[in-house]
């Protein structure tokens, strides 16, 4: 690694790390600090989850291509978060969790079982389902698409990696007037989602689930920290911006002077 | 009692490898130098070595896939749950493709991929255009709002810029315009959005903060 981008991680993981810590302990002693703009994609699930209760029906959550062991593997930690929440909101239905990355397989166990802890009964064989596909493949989501009709979905929370394959699994939902959430990590995949899912959650939105349906003060720590890094990015951005029209503004100046 | 000792053990292995593998990494190979009773041990070899079982680990989920997909269709046909003969179809493909693997024939397989998977992913890839068509005429007919209109201007600009008709040559330099400038913004906006959340959420699992591998 080149030692500037060595000492820039450095800062970058110091920073975090620090906010992070004390952040959390701010909220946890002042929990009405910082509040959260509202996000509609995670104020509609719990209407979704009390649709599917009602009408006896699964909700189905899937990762897309999202895995262990890769960039993505936050991705897939936030998206296994948002997935825990969901289920457990809907302790009294079922979920159906459908992924393409077999390396997030224990992650989809690991969540589910831990969401059924009280209610291992419900925790059935075919609750998570791999279909195999290699990256962007089309087979995963004419696979999802058939889940859909076949289990009677009543809702859809696809958040992970899809690319633009997502249109044919979002048509599907609609055609079977199933309610959807949409997201990716994919910009192609992400802006197809925009304009078809009934809710979208665009960039860091995929990651802040914990925070909005968890509340806890960690969780809502890394928002804060989110945040205080997004500002300093900004701040760093209009620097750099200036700095570079300094030069330019300079010479027209004395130019201009000189006329 | 167990379980929670379980939970505290993960978390503990977690940040424990976790900080080392940072650490490492971010030393490099020459910095990632210790010197321990004489001895001179390279951080930087010991994160490779964690990587490659990592690596291993990964790769044998392929394993515990292919049981869940057996698994899953074979209960679906035991069950006659809806969609069941598309199981059956899928499980006897799957077993062709083990088998025939198995006894060296992936010249066969060549042959499956090409005619029936590839010719199916091209029909569908074609159905894709409609599917975002239609998308965006239910988009408008839910919500006719600023960022509707914006969103399906920007889809018809981008689409008869790309014919290649000279009358419209206007609207090919907008269409070039809009893909480098505001495009380019917006796309690169979402990805530090994401490229910091995806920080935060890592440092929250180095420090323990986040237990989403946990049960």
């Amino acid at each position: 690694m080149e030692s500037t981008t060595q000492v820039l991680t450095t800062l970058i993981i110091l920073f975090t790390l620090v906010c992070s810590v004390i952040v959390t302990q701010f909220i946890r002693r002042r929990s009405t600090s910082f509040p959260m703009r509202a996000i509609p994609a995670y104020d509609s699930i719990p209407m979704m989850t009390g649709a599917a209760v009602e009408a006896g029906r699964p909700i189905h959550v899937s990762l897309g291509s999202t895995g262990l062991g890769g960039s993505s593997t936050p991705l897939t930690l936030a998206s296994a978060e948002l997935f825990y929440q969901v289920t457990t909101r809907n302790l009294s239905g079922s979920t159906v969790l459908t992924l393409s990355d077999p390396s997030a397989l224990p992650v989809a166990y690991g969540t589910l079982r831990h969401a059924y802890a009280t209610r291992r009964e419900r925790l059935g064989n075919s609750t998570v389902r791999w279909y195999p596909n290699g990256e962007r493949s089309l087979s995963f989501a004419a696979a999802l698409t058939g889940v859909l009709g076949d289990d009677k979905v009543s809702g859809n929370v696809l958040v992970g990696s899809f690319g633009p394959e997502i249109a044919l699994v979002l048509e599907a939902a609609t055609r079977r007037r199933q309610s959807s959430i949409a997201g990716s990590a994919d910009l192609d995949g992400q802006a197809v989602a925009y304009g078809m899912a009934d809710q979208v959650l665009i960039g860091e939105e995929l990651f802040v689930a914990g925070a909005y349906l968890g509340g806890s003060a960690t969780q809502r720590g890394s928002i804060v920290t989110l945040d205080l890094l997004r500002w300093l990015l900004i701040l760093a951005i209009l620097i750099a911006a200036a700095n570079s029209l300094r030069e330019p503004v300079i010479q027209a100046l004395t130019q201009a002077g000189g006329g | 009692m167990l379980s929670r000792l379980g939970s505290a053990l993960a978390t503990a292995i977690v940040i424990g490898f976790g900080m080392f593998v940072v650490a490492s990494l971010l030393l490099g190979r020459e910095g990632g130098q210790i010197y321990i009773f004489g001895a001179t041990i390279n951080l930087y070899e010991i994160t490779n070595l964690l990587l490659q079982l990592t690596v291993i680990t990964i790769a044998v989920t392929i394993l515990l896939g292919i049981f869940n997909l057996f698994s899953v269709h074979l209960r679906r046909v035991g069950q006659r749950a809806g969609g069941w003969v598309y199981s059956v179809v899928l499980i006897v493909s799957a077993a062709a493709v083990l088998v025939l693997w198995i006894i060296g024939r992936q010249d066969v397989n060549r042959v499956l991929l090409d005619t029936v998977q590839l010719s199916v992913e091209s029909a569908l890839s074609g159905l894709i255009v409609f599917a975002l068509v239609y998308g965006a005429y239910r988009m408008m007919r839910r919500r006719v709002t600023w960022s509707a209109v914006l969103f399906t201007l920007a889809l018809l600009v981008i689409l008869i810029g790309s014919l290649p008709l000279p009358q419209i040559a206007w609207l090919t330099d907008f269409r070039a315009w809009l893909l480098a400038v505001p495009v380019s913004a917006g796309a690169r906006g979402i990805l530090l959005g994401i490229a910091l959340a995806t920080v935060v959420t890592a440092v929250r699992v180095l420090i323990g903060q986040d237990r989403s591998y946990r049960e």
